[in-house]
């Protein structure tokens, strides 16, 4: 009986993931640890940047500094970036809910959670240039707007990186490109996709608390 | 504090509990899955709640200054 039960049950898994192919996982992970450590290498120029502005930010008496006319500048809009925070990591969570439709072979969830990441990347790409074109700085004026657009800029191109990345995803998965059990695509833009949420995190933290 | 930065800090508020809520459910239903990509999602997704409560600190005022 539980011997009949079993192989009913990896009738089911085989069925399921009708491609199980072990040289893939072997390859899959090499693949994963490449791309971690490309995550790693972003993180170190992410960091890069980050410590150059901290440098910059006490090397002046009081901050926000006075820029080259001798004007005092203003504190960054707080709360258009706390709206345009819970964009970015709203699209976190969808994606989250994109990948997890996909292991359960949910392809509709899959493609209704992965386009409210893409629109909610959008957003959050809409909202920076809104901010970018209110700003009362400019990249020349201060070492306050140079860090600032350098630094939230690096990472506006990786969130526009992001999007089209998940675009292709979205293209590839409909086309049967991905299956149930290779998917190494996702995991690794699911990874990305979370990655520059999380360094966001940071930015929000240093350029508007701070 | 001017209306329009009112309604965005009670925008962000809302959906940074239900993002930060979100968020934290699904760190405890993965909590014990292995292999590198669970384990690397698991903390990208607890610094991803970790944002979510600066936001709610930054719209009540008590980090960035109000």
């Amino acid at each position: 009986m539980a011997v009949s039960a079993l192989n009913a049950t990896h009738e089911a898994i085989v069925a399921r993931y009708d491609d199980v192919d072990p040289v893939y996982g072997e390859q899959r992970e090499h693949r994963l640890l490449g791309f971690v450590l490309f995550l790693v290498s972003d993180v170190i120029l992410f960091s890069a940047f980050v410590f150059a502005y901290l440098y910059l930010r006490n090397s002046v008496p009081n901050w926000p500094p006075i820029n080259k006319d001798g004007v005092q500048l203003p504190r960054f809009d707080v709360a258009l970036a706390t709206v345009n925070s819970v964009v970015l990591f709203g699209s976190g969570a969808t994606m989250h809910f994109a990948m997890e439709s996909w292991k359960k072979l949910d392809k509709a969830a899959f493609n209704m959670w992965i386009l409210a990441t893409i629109i909610l990347g959008i957003g959050f790409l809409s909202g920076q240039a809104f901010e970018y074109h209110e700003a009362q700085i400019t990249w020349a004026g201060s070492t306050m707007g140079a860090s600032f657009f350098t630094l939230t800029g690096m990472h506006g191109f990786h969130v526009f990186v992001g999007v089209i990345y998940l675009i292709v995803l979205f293209i590839q998965a409909n086309k049967g490109v991905y299956t149930g059990s290779k998917y190494f695509g996702l995991t690794a833009g699911t990874l990305y996709w979370h990655f520059v949420d999380v360094i966001w995190v940071a930015l929000f933290y240093l350029f508007y608390l701070m | 504090m001017d209306t329009v930065a009112i309604i965005e800090k009670s925008i962000a508020f809302v959906f940074a509990f239900v993002v930060g809520g979100t968020t934290t459910i699904q760190l405890r239903n993965d909590w014990h899955s292995t292999g590198l990509d669970n384990v690397v999602t698991k903390i990208l997704l607890g610094l991803m709640a970790f944002g979510c409560v600066l936001v709610i600190l930054a719209t009540l005022g008590v980090l960035g200054g109000g």
